[in-house]
């Protein structure tokens, strides 16, 4: 038999004894039962000649032992047809996976010159081996991966990326969503006076009861300890039901949402985070997102409250640090006072 | 120690209440810290003769502290800060007592202050606290004093004070004694002492020497003798500053007079409540045996000593914890409903009557390095005791499970509460348990987060409920910063600085991360907040060159250095305000000196045209407007250096 059979043979026993991915040691391989009588240097014959015919890739395992891997037999044809810069590029940007590799570094990696390098990148992208992606962490670095694979958490920065940027209308439009369901679920809504209380406050009339038909929709607060507030995950399961995202979104993304609409005041965690309750009840979120694309108007109502400081003109004033009697700064001459008293005042 | 800002402010005050001799000494003192007699004189340039007048009234309002040293015999001047800024705090003060205690006490409280201490026989003689018929309500009508200040307010009649004082001399006493006693219960007052006309420092110097001169103290050594004097000396100046009266005023934890519930409003309450009180000669120490019968005497008209010798000011510091439990109340209601702060309200009154003052440290302390400090726990049953029984507690709160009909929840169904007084009568007295029960339903909503505003305690199989105040008091400071931040650089940095504030120093790449925010948001706003010196940035070198590139960038909001560098603008803000106030009125100056003329003054109707009328009401606006903003920013002096 000669090596390149056998090789085959070792090849076809490892690719159905084997997942793809399996590290191949020496022993693998002889336990295999293929070479004769362990034949350590026919062995070798036949890895190198699959590793030759790109069938193989050696590698260097635990202890700087040998180690192989296999490679599927269309990828194999692919890389048969490569130079052999190619190939050791290709190789390169092969072992990072789905984190990619910086241009520099493949440069580093492989000795190669920079125009070369240049020719072979150009190659394997024309064949569409090889793709170029945008990694958030380092915008202006131009890295590669395999055209086959989709770019790690770490590269893209996560659901709230598109295309290496922060998706800021994504992310409000989410935000908005989940902040009025919370809502919905934290507040307890007092059944409206048409409901099945109606006759009950008819018979019973009182000023307290005609008052509150007459006004909005009333929401009481839960008791301390209620269990009914949502968890993450069923945020997330309402979040990926509601079709507002194109993408599913997993937990964890939502969960980095969840935190920031804490940090915005909009929701509240409870029970170590378990458990989100908002802030304003379902009415009063709905307004503040109905006031939102209005724009200017917002802002005043929208503050937490003012305090003397906000409204001060010296809370405002540029110059304020310049400010002292006397000087060329000075409240006998400020500028800011009269239309502030102005205003206020209303004449 | 104290910062320009502050000193000018201080002197603005003064100034503006006592006019230029006053602010003159005091700016005097304030620059050259302790002056004797003569050194003040020379830096001053005042005549003897103002100088002895100014010092003496100003000794008076405890404006200006004084020392006589034991070795030289020398008596030392020095200025009092904290009394002169409380001259701002002094309205809402006023306006405070009226709303618990009724509008006697205010004016009893207005006539101490203005008198800056005063003895209760001198009191008894003042025509304003005599009881007035109803129609000459005046409220400053402190105007007998013959000081130059203070013409603004004065709407006081003379000739009708004058009849009224005849008239009501046979019933003198009637209610400025129980006021005496109900303010002195709740401690707003306070016996003056010898050691509050000298400053703290030298109080505690003075004592420090009688501490060492002992002979048991000479025998120690090292560190032992440091333990004693310390502790001895705080001994000493604690029984040499003590000037609490509310000591055997007090019923069970609540002091005489104090009113209960919502419904009890009215004034003369306080007087039927207030119980029969012999408070003793010295009033001190022997009030145990001092028994006094609990019935409640129609009108008390026992003197508030005997002798009337007592000598009376206000306690700022006791005001300060019922000012802040205010600021409490309105945190609640930000985020529950009326009901929960009115309970809220009980039980702060509650801890009020035994919180003496804010905190005990003299400088607020560093963020994280304060510990937990609870109130004294108050008993479920006394909230329940004071809370207002016509106070619907259940319709507030919903129900624990969502699922279950609401009106079901067995105890007390929404639409009782909504019917209202048709099954007061079962839930009056029957539902007392399940009062209590709902009572503690609204101290838990308060106690979850954000604020918890309240925390549980089990003592010995008792439920009490207890304020982290430190925690609370933190959180105003907080609050107030973020509004700043707000209000300045946009809800963008406001959730930049609530990250950095809740994980500590952040480089750029996770703050983008937890913020998710664009990079180019970020940048932009953490500059422009580093501008403004609300962030800061530390550079960690990774090696020994310093080179940017190897060098991490952290970033961080440090509330302590933001929240001093803010104070000292709020401080310079109020300055700015007083000063711009002295301008307006020098702008307006003829005419308001025309207004101000005696036959005038009270008739402006008659001298002054249509246009001088619209102009003084304009004037008075623009004034009270100016006034309530420095109030307002005082209020935020109060968050973050009282509370």
């Amino acid at each position: 038999m000669s090596v390149t059979e056998l090789a085959s043979k070792l090849y076809d026993a490892c690719l159905s004894n084997f997942p793809s991915d399996h590290l191949f040691y020496q022993q693998d391989l002889l336990g295999l039962g293929i070479v004769p009588k362990n034949d350590l240097p026919l062995l070798l014959q036949c890895t190198q000649s699959l590793v030759d015919q790109k069938l193989f890739r050696l590698l260097a395992g635990k202890n700087d032992r040998l180690a192989w891997k296999l490679i599927s037999r269309e990828d194999a044809d692919k890389l048969q047809n490569l130079s052999p810069d190619e190939s050791l590029v290709y190789n390169v940007i092969h072992s990072t996976g789905r984190s990619g590799i910086w241009v520099r570094a493949i440069q580093t990696r492989t000795n190669l010159h920079k125009s070369i390098l240049d020719r072979c990148l150009k190659s394997l992208e024309g064949k569409n081996y090889i793709k170029s992606v945008h990694n958030v962490k380092f915008p202006s670095r131009k890295m590669y991966m395999l055209a086959g694979l989709a770019p790690s958490e770490d590269v893209t920065g996560g659901a709230w990326f598109t295309d290496g940027v922060l998706d800021a209308n994504f992310i409000n439009s989410v935000a908005g969503y989940i902040e009025y369901t919370v809502s919905r679920k934290s507040w307890y809504e007092v059944p409206s006076a048409d409901g099945p209380g109606k006759k009950r406050l008819k018979t019973g009339a009182g000023s307290v009861a005609v008052k509150q038909e007459s006004g909005e929709k009333q929401y009481l607060p839960f008791p301390a300890g209620y269990q009914g507030y949502p968890t993450a995950s069923m945020i997330t399961a309402a979040v990926n039901e509601s079709g507002i995202t194109p993408v599913r979104l997993g937990e964890e993304s939502i969960v980095q949402l969840l935190q920031m609409l804490c940090f915005d005041n909009k929701l509240i965690a409870l029970s170590n985070g378990e458990v989100y309750k908002s802030v304003k009840h379902p009415e009063a979120v709905k307004a503040a997102q109905a006031r939102k694309p209005g724009g200017e108007d917002a802002d005043e109502v929208d503050y937490l409250v003012k305090n003397g400081m906000t409204e001060a003109p010296c809370g405002q004033c540029p110059v304020f640090r310049l400010c002292a009697p006397g000087g060329a700064v000075s409240p006998e001459t400020c500028d800011y006072f009269d239309p502030w008293l102005e205003k206020a005042l209303g004449f | 120690m104290t910062s320009q800002n502050y000193a000018e402010l201080c002197t603005l005050l003064v100034e503006d209440s006592f006019g230029e001799l006053f602010g003159r000494i005091f700016a005097t003192l304030q620059r050259y810290d302790r002056l004797n007699l003569p050194r003040l004189k020379f830096y001053s340039r005042l005549t003897d003769r103002q100088l002895h007048h100014g010092l003496a009234a100003m000794i008076q309002q405890n404006l200006v502290f004084h020392y006589t040293s034991y070795d030289d015999g020398v008596t030392y001047y020095e200025a009092n800060q904290r009394a002169a800024y409380y001259l701002t705090r002094s309205g809402k003060i006023l306006e405070f007592i009226e709303g618990r205690l009724g509008q006697y006490a205010a004016t009893l409280m207005s006539a101490i202050m203005y008198l800056g201490h005063a003895s209760v026989s001198h009191l008894e003689t003042l025509p304003e606290l005599r009881p007035e018929p109803p129609q000459t309500n005046g409220i400053n009508g402190e105007h007998e004093h013959e000081h130059e200040e203070d013409e603004a307010n004065g709407e006081h009649e003379d000739q009708a004070n004058g009849i009224d004082g005849e008239h009501a001399l046979s019933e003198q006493p009637y209610l400025l004694h129980p006021t005496l006693k109900t303010l002195a219960a709740h401690g707003y007052i306070l016996r003056v002492r010898e050691a509050h006309f000298q400053s703290y420092t030298d109080t505690v110097l003075d004592a420090e020497r009688v501490v060492t001169a002992r002979p048991d103290i000479k025998s120690m050594k090292g560190k032992k003798l440091e333990e004693a004097v310390f502790e001895k000396t705080l001994e000493i100046v604690k029984e040499k500053t003590d000037g609490d009266l509310s000591h055997g005023l007090k019923h069970n934890g609540v002091p005489r007079g104090a009113k209960r519930g919502r419904g009890a409003a009215q004034p003369n309450e306080s007087k039927v409540q207030t119980e029969q009180a012999d408070v003793d000669e010295d009033g001190e120490e022997d009030e145990e045996e001092n028994e006094w019968s609990d019935d409640e005497m129609g009108n008390d008209t026992v003197p508030m000593e005997a002798g009337s010798g007592l000598v009376v000011r206000v306690n700022y510091e006791k005001l300060d914890v019922a000012l802040r439990n205010c600021r409490f109340i309105g945190l609640a209601e930000q985020d529950s409903s009326s009901v929960t702060a009115e309970v809220y309200e009980s039980l702060l009154r509650r801890i009020e009557y035994q919180t003496p003052r804010c905190r005990d440290t003299v400088e607020i302390p560093r963020e994280g390095e304060e510990g937990e400090q609870y109130s004294v726990p108050i008993p479920l049953s006394a909230i329940a005791e004071d809370v207002d029984q016509q106070l619907d507690l259940s319709g507030s709160i919903g129900p624990m499970d969502i699922s279950q009909p609401f009106s079901g929840r067995g105890k007390r169904p929404l639409e009782d509460g909504v019917n209202g007084t048709s099954h007061e009568g079962t839930n009056g007295l029957s539902s007392g348990a399940s009062r209590t029960y709902e009572l503690d339903q609204h101290l838990s909503l308060l106690a979850q987060p954000p604020h918890n505003l309240t925390s549980k305690r089990v003592v010995g199989g008792l439920i009490t409920w207890t304020v982290e105040y430190r925690h609370v008091a933190r959180t105003l400071r907080h609050l107030e910063l973020e509004k700043m931040i707000e209000a300045r650089y946009g809800d963008v940095a406001l959730r930049v600085v609530r990250v950095l504030h809740a994980k500590g120093k952040l480089d750029e790449k996770r703050l983008q991360e937890i913020s998710l925010l664009p990079f180019k948001d970020l940048r932009q706003v953490l500059a422009t907040m580093q501008t403004g010196g609300f962030v800061d940035l530390q550079e960690v070198p990774r090696d020994a060159q310093r080179q940017p590139s190897r060098t991490i960038f952290l970033w961080f909001y440090d509330p302590d250095r933001v929240a001093s560098s803010v104070l000292e603008d709020v401080y310079k803000a109020m300055s700015r305000c007083l000063q711009r106030l002295k301008f307006e009125r020098s702008r307006l100056r003829e005419f308001l000196e025309k207004t101000e003329r005696s036959d005038v003054k009270g008739n402006e109707e008659q001298y002054l045209s249509e246009g001088e009328l619209k102009m003084l009401e304009q004037w008075k606006a623009k004034e009270a407007l100016l006034f309530g903003e420095v109030s307002r920013l005082d209020n935020m002096v109060a968050v973050f250096r009282d509370y």
